[in-house]
């Protein structure tokens, strides 16, 4: 049946999803052990008040302090690190499971079984969706270990709401990559699409309160649509909706579209 | 009950973006019990029409069926009942032999676990080490025991020799006949008549994307030239061959006779070299080129 593409997806590369997993980890444990150094550091927080406009826009240092544990981790890890590292993962395995599959021939065999490719994609979907999930919930995992012992005092709610986010942003470039490998024989567009809006959108969401021209695009920036901030002011559970039907209507539109063009055999 | 065609096309068309047409107009029809030659040079269209059965490439104009299933519309029950071997088979490389066909088995759902095992005995299919490491004729081994794994009415393969060794091929043999003495079709595509000839009941000819020709195994046989070259030890004058049915002298020096023999006229060729000295008798298979020449021009005469 159908779902054994999901359980080839995961476990023909669960060493690597491991391996980002406790990368990611580690990374987490690298910056809060850094935070005991500034906590509370008032000339840090002078210092950071003469930063230029655009730069304390795109790592979110506009609001609050960075002082905090709630301020820090925002900055650190929310801002940029880590939907970075998450989305690295997702636009990689989405654009590999099908666009690299196929690239490298090895779609013609099981499409040529009794399955239907909509069905075969939609698996792939849900491998890629549990695939960012482990990593988001590797750093939840890490943050919250940390927190008592660095003395983080994050608010669990919040913590939570951010790890959401993390997850329904990193699962929307994965779709893309993935419904755009569906759509089109291409690896290249599978990776270079989603990276590209990624990157403006990262650029727009940053940017968008500085510049009058970009604020209307603002809302089509997956991070300006779940929040900035998420650890001080939680996410906009609208936001996280939007970002997440979009993901199922990209990943929908995919499915239709690979059942109508000709596969790229070797 | 008629017979339902295990294979049939309606006007089977595929012109690829570019305008290349590789597939005109194709009417093939392939019956249940049957084993069905699909021959072709490189590029004729046999890859294609194959991929057409199959549902990977989408057809522009025309239609198939498998057992009265239209391939494109119902594509997930006309594949249900059909086994395919492709022709650049790649299988994922970091699982072993049986974790890959276990993992096919789950994928297609109701295969015999023991029909299963049975072929892998039979093909002697190298089992436990990763596909990476297996030779191409082993990993074609895993590939003819997943397209007759689930017992289909219908199997396509796609050159499936190529990489097997002699022995294995006869067992392969062995495995077609017995398919089709089952009840079911067998559709083979390839470059050569010589591993086609002697499983096939019937053959059909495929060039620049047109059946050119559908024939029966013995009257192709009877039409295909063979090249003969025979060294004499003694300088010869005469001509040897001379008015023996079908034969064509190409050159002729003291001690080396070239010629082309249809397979009717073999006996008195050799009867007639033997009658002679020899140092070397060499009888090389037509050049499938030739036949497909052959058969093209005569179309085009009307014969």
């Amino acid at each position: 049946m159908a779902a054994e593409t999901l359980r080839r997806e995961l476990r023909d590369h669960r060493r690597a999803l491991i391996a980002w997993c406790v990368g990611i980890a580690a990374y987490v444990t690298l910056i809060a052990a850094i935070f005991p150094s500034i906590h509370g550091s008032v000339q840090f927080d002078r210092l950071l008040e003469h930063y230029p406009e655009a730069l304390k826009a795109l790592f979110g240092l506009q609001g609050g302090s960075i002082t905090t544990g709630a301020g820090y981790l925002d900055v650190e890890l929310f801002s940029l690190m880590l939907p970075l590292l998450v989305i690295v993962l997702a636009i990689g395995a989405g654009a590999r499971t099908f666009a690299g599959e196929e690239d490298a021939g090895r779609l013609e065999l099981p499409l040529a079984y009794p399955v239907a490719r909509a069905r075969v994609v939609v698996w792939k979907a849900v491998g890629v969706a549990i695939q960012v999930l482990a990593a988001a919930v590797a750093a939840l995992i890490a943050i919250a270990v940390l927190d008592p012992i660095v003395g983080l005092d994050l608010s669990k709610g919040n913590l939570l709401q951010a790890i959401v986010a993390l997850t329904v942003v990193g699962i929307l470039f994965g779709w893309i990559a993935l419904a755009v490998g569906a759509a089109v024989p291409s690896r290249a567009l599978a990776v270079g699409v989603p990276a590209a809006i990624g990157a403006t959108g990262y650029l727009v969401g940053g940017l968008h309160s500085l510049a009058v021209w970009l604020d209307p695009f603002r809302f089509v920036s997956p991070f300006w649509l779940v929040g900035t901030g998420p650890l001080r002011n939680g996410v906009d559970p609208v936001g996280v909706v939007v970002v997440a039907a979009i993901a199922v209507c990209v990943l929908l539109a995919g499915a239709w579209r690979v059942e109508r063009r000709d596969l790229q055999t070797p | 009950m008629p017979d339902v065609a295990a294979i049939e096309t309606f006007g089977l068309e595929k012109t690829y973006p570019g305008n290349v047409q590789a597939l005109q107009s194709l009417d093939l029809e392939v019956r249940p019990g049957e084993v069905f030659g699909y021959l072709g040079p490189n590029g004729a269209g046999k890859s294609t029409t194959i991929r057409l059965l199959l549902g990977l490439i989408r057809p522009t104009g025309g239609r198939s069926s498998i057992f009265g299933i239209d391939t494109q519309r119902d594509g997930v029950r006309a594949r249900r009942r059909t086994g395919y071997l492709p022709g650049d088979l790649r299988l994922t490389d970091r699982l072993t032999g049986r974790e890959q066909l276990a993992s096919l088995a789950r994928l297609r759902g109701g295969v015999d676990d023991e029909l299963r095992d049975a072929l892998c005995a039979r093909l002697d299919v190298v089992l436990d080490r990763p596909i990476r490491q297996l030779s191409r004729g082993n990993r074609q081994k895993l590939g003819l025991v997943q397209a007759f794994m689930h017992r289909p009415d219908v199997v396509v393969l796609d050159e499936p020799s190529s990489g097997l060794d002699p022995l294995l091929q006869n067992e392969f043999r062995l495995l077609l006949r017995e398919t089709a003495s089952a009840g079911a079709s067998v559709f083979l595509s390839s470059h050569s008549l010589d591993e086609v000839q002697h499983v096939a009941d019937r053959i059909g000819i495929i060039r620049t994307g047109r059946l050119v020709d559908v024939d029966s195994v013995e009257k192709l046989r009877e039409r295909a030239l063979r090249h003969v070259t025979v060294t004499l030890r003694d300088p010869l004058a005469d001509d040897l061959f001379a008015g023996i049915d079908g034969v064509r002298v190409e050159s002729r020096d003291e001690h080396v006779v070239r010629l082309t023999a249809p397979e009717g006229a073999m006996d008195a060729v050799v009867k007639r070299a033997a009658s002679h000295p020899l140092l070397d008798f060499v009888s090389q298979p037509a050049d499938l080129e030739e036949i497909f020449l052959e058969l093209y021009r005569e179309n085009e005469d009307g014969r």
